[in-house]
């Protein structure tokens, strides 16, 4: 691997340690797991009946990832990316960034890299909490059944990677907003804005070409009862698509700034 | 070879106006050069060229010898820099700040603990260095900027926010590294009194324009220059009939007779004349050029 890489990599890593970033993936990631507990716990009486169900895993799934990829996927990635390099503007440091032995690649993608790890660990803590969801109640409550039904390993990994792959072109393009303007509230007004477009257009036969309409509409394909329009393309591969536009345009813009820092 | 070089180096941040105007820096290896001038006279602009954090509009910039566009990554391995405030992580503690530079320098490990104690700040632990006074930001930022052992360090107003103390401190912390580790220092000031107790060299910039740049030596070599002879007397108009003679430009300024620059045999000659036609003399003064002086007279 490319040694400067690795080397600004972990640097950048260590820039997030104890910030706004990282605290936000981790009550991110654990809210929604939280917020079932609870409900759980507080609605013990029915426990026995769900978690006798055979598709008990597939439910406590569908069900954690409601207000997953509606709202806080979209807007965690939001946030997330405008508050890592926020960390630069905020500390006044991108003078002290661009004055390492670096290329500007190696900053660009570095920081980038990090940005999708924090998301990578943003869905592991989501996943290991949907699983406690399920453990917690199960501990707790005398009397009720651990889940009989298997779980189905394999959909799920595959469905995180879905996600993870809608979620790129929000990531791209905040990461883009935010290097550009250094007032926080543009790059998180900007992703706020458009999220509220993207569920605006959710009945839109065309709502593909918003760039953050994909978590939603890969969430409610299946269960929108008509309306949400399914487009017939595959979506993943247009998100994938928009990433590479997004990060390409973020870096030649990034590149190009005439005043660094 | 000068270990920075910048020949007719112009920047100009709208078309209105040059900051710079054909910048010619010449830094010679292993000296520490003071880089003075009033506020807004193009010190930072240069400084920031200087790390390519301005993208450069006209003219070259080299350092070691070596094309700065060209080896912009090389060349900033051995270049450590403090640019204005300090760039602290604020919710980081001072060795976690450093360990972020140690990981992109892959210097070792061990430098982390040597610097923060070369500035005083070994004690901090786990304080996160937002809660650092401005002094120990500025320190901080000292430290980062020699993390690396560099060659060549920049510090832009390095005792910004430094009690005296610390200014002694950080003023003899420079002198050690430049004169045990042989490293080149430009510390860029406006206040002329702060660094000439440092430097070896300096550079004088003024609206844009290198006004003056070579050793400090030759800047005091104009401080011992007389500029005027003043003469406290009991009668003025006498003086001034006497010595008009041979100096016409002679005046009387504040209750004084103000001859020009004259030798010190001349000052004798003047005292005994003015004695033998009756007029007491109280006080001669000789009016040297002192460095403030030639400075202010450079910027303005």
């Amino acid at each position: 691997m490319n040694l400067p890489f690795t080397n600004s990599f972990q640097s950048e890593w260590l820039k997030s340690r104890r910030s706004l970033s990282s605290w936000l993936v981790v009550v991110g990631g654990l809210f929604t797991p939280s917020i079932v507990i609870i409900a759980r716990l507080v609605r013990r009486e029915k426990l026995h009946e769900i978690y006798a169900a055979e598709g008990f895993w597939t439910l406590l799934w569908k069900n954690s990832w409601e207000s997953m990829a509606i709202f806080f996927l979209p807007m965690g990635a939001v946030l997330a990316t405008s508050l890592i390099t926020q960390i630069e503007y905020k500390n006044n440091a991108w003078k002290q960034v661009h004055a390492l032995p670096m290329s500007t690649a190696t900053i660009f993608f570095s920081k980038f890299a990090v940005i999708l790890l924090l998301l990578v660990q943003f869905l592991v803590l989501f996943n290991l909490g949907i699983y406690l969801s399920a453990v917690i109640p199960y501990l707790l409550v005398a009397g009720v059944p651990y889940p009989r039904a298997p779980i189905p390993f394999g959909s799920f990994l595959n469905e995180d990677g879905m996600f993870f792959i809608d979620c790129l072109p929000i990531v791209a393009l905040q990461y883009l907003i935010s290097l550009r303007f250094r007032n926080f509230l543009v790059p998180v007004g900007v992703g706020f804005v458009i999220w509220v477009g993207a569920l605006a257009a959710l009945s839109w036969r065309y709502n593909f070409l918003v760039p953050y309409t994909y978590c939603m509409v890969d969430f409610l394909k299946d269960s929108s009862g008509g309306k949400v329009a399914i487009p017939d393309i595959n979506l993943h591969a247009i998100a994938i698509g928009y990433f590479l536009l997004f990060t390409v345009a973020g870096y030649w813009l990034f590149a190009a700034k005439k005043e660094k820092g | 070879m000068y270990c920075v070089e910048t020949a007719d180096l112009v920047h100009r941040y709208t078309n209105d106006e040059s900051v710079l105007n054909g910048i010619n820096l010449q830094v010679p290896e292993g000296c520490i050069y003071g880089f003075l001038g009033p506020n807004g006279a193009g010190k930072t602009t240069t400084l920031r060229l200087l790390l390519g954090l301005l993208r450069k509009q006209k003219g070259s910039i080299s350092i070691f010898g070596k094309d700065f566009e060209a080896q912009r990554v090389d060349i900033l391995r051995s270049v450590g820099s403090l640019v204005e405030s300090p760039s602290l992580y604020e919710h980081l503690t001072a060795t976690e700040n450093l360990a972020l530079l140690q990981k992109v320098y892959q210097c070792p490990k061990n430098n982390i603990h040597h610097v923060l104690g070369l500035v005083g700040l070994s004690n901090t632990g786990n304080k996160n260095s937002g809660r650092f006074s401005l002094g120990m930001k500025q320190r901080l930022g000292i430290a980062m900027a020699l993390l690396h052992t560099p060659s060549l360090v920049f510090l832009d107003e390095p005792t910004n926010g430094l009690d005296p103390n610390g200014i002694i401190e950080i003023r003899e912390l420079l002198r050690t590294l430049n004169r045990n580790n042989g490293i080149t220092i430009i510390v860029s000031s406006h206040v002329l009194s702060e660094v000439e107790k440092v430097v070896t060299h300096l550079g004088i910039i003024a609206k844009g324009r290198l006004v003056f740049q070579g050793e400090l030596e030759e800047l005091k070599r104009r401080q011992l220059q007389v500029l005027s002879v003043s003469l406290c007397v009991s009668d003025i108009a006498k003086t001034l009939q006497i010595v008009s003679q041979l100096y016409p430009k002679a005046h009387s300024h504040g209750g004084r007779v103000i001859l020009p620059a004259i030798s010190g045999e001349a000052i004798a000659m003047i005292n005994r004349s003015l004695i033998i036609q009756g007029v007491d003399v109280c006080e001669i003064e000789v009016v040297k050029n002192d460095l403030e002086k030639i400075f202010m007279n450079l910027v303005s």
